[in-house]
């Protein structure tokens, strides 16, 4: 655990579980220096001394329970700003009730918002319901003539979501679903997965897995020439940090879903992405934004508050409508869902982009929510 | 048809298990050493690989050269420190490998970043073979023919030349080949340089395949190990067979049974170790 106190005495503290080693190591890193902006941001605004408590889940949920319990109990932490993998925020979302705290996460499981809500627990992502309908849909409007989509699954409850809500629209727009891949969340190697997706000969190939193994997939794709014989949708990407690995050559006429993306004329990237340019050098990327707007809205709910009590924090961010990253945000009070944007866009080529971070154009945008009782909450009381 | 087409991507899977095994077979043949930095080593290459091709290097010059700086490091590892631990009990071997790969990994971390990269197939192997309905990347198919002639060679090196014999005796008797008069310290270097060379040879070739990311190197050990034990620690040939063996379930097993692909890998493992300890062509 690391420890970034702004100020001599405690105030404000935040603990933010998020994988600073393993796979997701580079989604962690950023999301810890978006809560540390957040930080500096409230502090100064309110006045309080605010520090940031960095926990390392590895991407594991039964360390990020520890992790989360340990903070609790050693170090007084309430209010909890992470979780990028569903299953960890699901196992944390709950610890953190257990222990009056509050907790907003960026993982994108339906249920975590939905059959598993919790009072403690906030989402400021788009659940996997709203990226397919935001992704698959305008696709499948752009693209009429492709009639036949094959998809690349990980076998978790992130990737069953997508999956589920891929069918239904498939079998809504009369799509033929011409095959399937599962694989575990520790593959690297998916040129089986992708012989079985050119043996069905798709119009499409959906990806419906995330960081380094989307763009372990997107790679290996292309070096199959599958680029030149479909279109391909990788639905949940992680947007800049993820264009910034792969390159522009393997971007260029990719679909992708995002859940921020830095040139979208918003008030908030209007104020923050020059900030940020200044700062690190580069445009503010998903991981960042999501940890500094979780962060933020957790520690204004304090200040409002005037504790970091969870259901008195809870009770200060429900229904809050305030300027997000993607525009007018809401916080959905019967589910803690946050209602916001959720962008399809394309891989633009090198020759085409305006900087070194302009890797894609957005193509549509919009907000697709199942509604508390679709999704299956019941909010304790 | 279709496999078909999933063995002849499993074999060229597999010739890639087999150069990232045969390192840590031969080092292990000679020095009884088992190496856990070998994933490292692997890392190390395909990163040079990387820097070296984003500065602008063409890719056939980059992957010799990232192959010779990762077996130069290594020789110098197994000088300033593996060589002291040789005679201490495995648990030392097992500590200082996994701390030095620990250090590798985060100092990769520090030189490149966390995001990792992609480095683009040479010119001239960025097409695909057009096999009916299907189609098989240029690069793979390269790297194959490559790693098959390599395959040949390394054989050659071992059976058939004066230096592989001394390997072979060092690995049936280091304490002999001492009263022979033969410098066992650089020889013990040079295996090791080498062995840690062929894991960075395949992080080279793998790098326009997967890409790079700072943790590749424990997913590598780990295939490494599994080959290994399959085939049997020190065999080359059990390596040779055991890596296209892995490469050939783990591909077939994607179109019989996806879910359990990767699971496949180590079911075989468990079953070469319950019918044969030695794995299928270790010694007795």
């Amino acid at each position: 655990m690391s420890r970034r106190v702004l100020a001599a005495d405690d105030g404000l503290r935040i603990g933010v579980p998020v994988p600073i080693s393993g796979a997701y190591a580079a989604n962690g890193k950023y999301a810890t220096m978006g809560a540390q902006m957040a930080a500096e941001v409230v502090s100064k605004a309110s006045g309080k001394q605010v520090s940031t408590l960095d926990l390392d889940t590895e991407g594991k949920p039964a360390v990020a329970v520890r992790k989360v319990q340990d903070a609790m109990a050693q170090n007084g932490v309430k209010l909890f700003a992470g979780g990028i993998l569903s299953s960890e925020s699901l196992a944390m979302g709950k610890e953190v009730d257990r222990g009056q705290g509050v907790f907003m996460t960026t993982a994108g499981a339906d249920e975590i918002t939905g059959v598993d809500c919790n009072r403690a627990t906030f989402r400021w992502s788009v659940p996997t319901y709203g990226a397919i309908n935001q992704t698959v849909r305008p696709l499948i409007n752009l693209l009429p003539n492709a009639k036949k989509w094959y998809t690349i699954t990980p076998q978790y409850v992130f990737g069953e979501g997508l999956l589920k809500a891929a069918k239904d629209i498939f079998a809504e727009k009369g799509i033929q679903h011409v095959g399937n891949s599962y694989h575990s969340l520790t593959d690297k190697e998916f040129s089986g997965y992708l012989t079985n997706a050119m043996a069905a000969q798709p119009d499409v190939l959906l990806l419906l897995n995330f960081g380094s193994q989307s763009s372990d997939t997107l790679r290996q794709a292309i070096s199959f020439g599958m680029k030149k014989r479909m279109a391909i949708l990788v639905a949940w990407a992680s947007g800049l940090e993820q264009f910034e690995a792969l390159g522009a050559d393997v971007c260029e006429g990719i679909y992708f879903g995002a859940q921020y993306w830095h040139t979208a004329d918003t008030p908030f990237n209007r104020d923050i992405v020059p900030k940020v340019r200044e700062k690190y050098g580069s445009s503010p990327n998903y991981s960042f934004v999501g940890s500094y707007i979780c962060s933020k809205l957790l520690l204004d709910g304090a200040v409002k508050a005037g504790s970091t009590d969870g259901p008195a924090v809870a009770k200060a961010l429900e229904g809050l409508s305030y300027e997000g990253p993607t525009g007018r945000e809401e916080i959905r009070a019967a589910d803690h869902q946050v209602i916001k944007d959720y962008y399809l866009l394309k891989g633009k080529a090198k020759s085409a982009m305006k900087d070194k971070d302009d890797f894609a154009e957005i193509l549509s945008s919009g907000k697709s929510f199942l509604s508390p009782e679709q999704a299956g909450c019941k909010m304790p009381a | 048809m279709i496999y078909l087409f999933q063995i002849l991507n499993g074999v060229g899977l597999g010739m890639l298990y087999f150069l990232l095994a045969v390192g840590l077979s031969v080092i292990f043949g000679l020095l009884q050493f088992v190496n856990f930095a070998h994933g490292a080593f692997y890392l190390l290459g395909a990163y040079l690989t990387y820097d070296l091709v984003s500065r602008g290097f063409d890719f056939w010059l980059a992957m010799p050269i990232a192959t010779l700086i990762v077996a130069g490091l290594a020789a110098l590892v197994e000088v300033l420190l593996l060589r002291r631990i040789y005679n201490l009990p495995h648990s030392f071997h097992i500590l200082v490998t996994v701390g030095l790969a620990l250090v590798v990994q985060e100092v990769t971390i520090i030189l490149w970043g966390p995001l990792g990269g992609s480095v683009p197939a040479p010119d001239g192997l960025q097409g695909v073979v057009i096999l009916g309905n299907f189609v098989y990347p240029e690069y793979r198919l390269f790297t194959i023919a490559f790693t098959a002639v390599l395959a040949g060679l390394l054989w050659w090196l071992l059976e058939g030349t004066r230096l592989g014999a001394i390997v072979r005796a060092g690995s049936e008797s280091h304490s002999n080949m001492a009263l022979l008069g033969y410098d066992t310290l650089r020889i013990n270097t040079a295996v090791f340089g080498f062995g840690a060379g062929l894991a960075g040879l395949a992080g080279a070739l793998a790098a326009p395949i997967r890409g790079v990311e700072p943790f590749m190197g424990a997913e590598a050990l780990a295939i490494a190990f599994v080959v290994v034990v399959i085939g049997g620690m020190g065999s080359y040939t059990g390596a040779l067979v055991a890596g296209i063996l892995v490469g050939v379930i783990q591909s077939l097993m994607t179109t019989l049974w996806p879910e359990g692909a990767r699971l496949m890998i180590y079911v075989a493992m468990a079953l070469v170790i319950a019918l044969r300890p030695r794995g299928l062509l270790g010694r007795a």
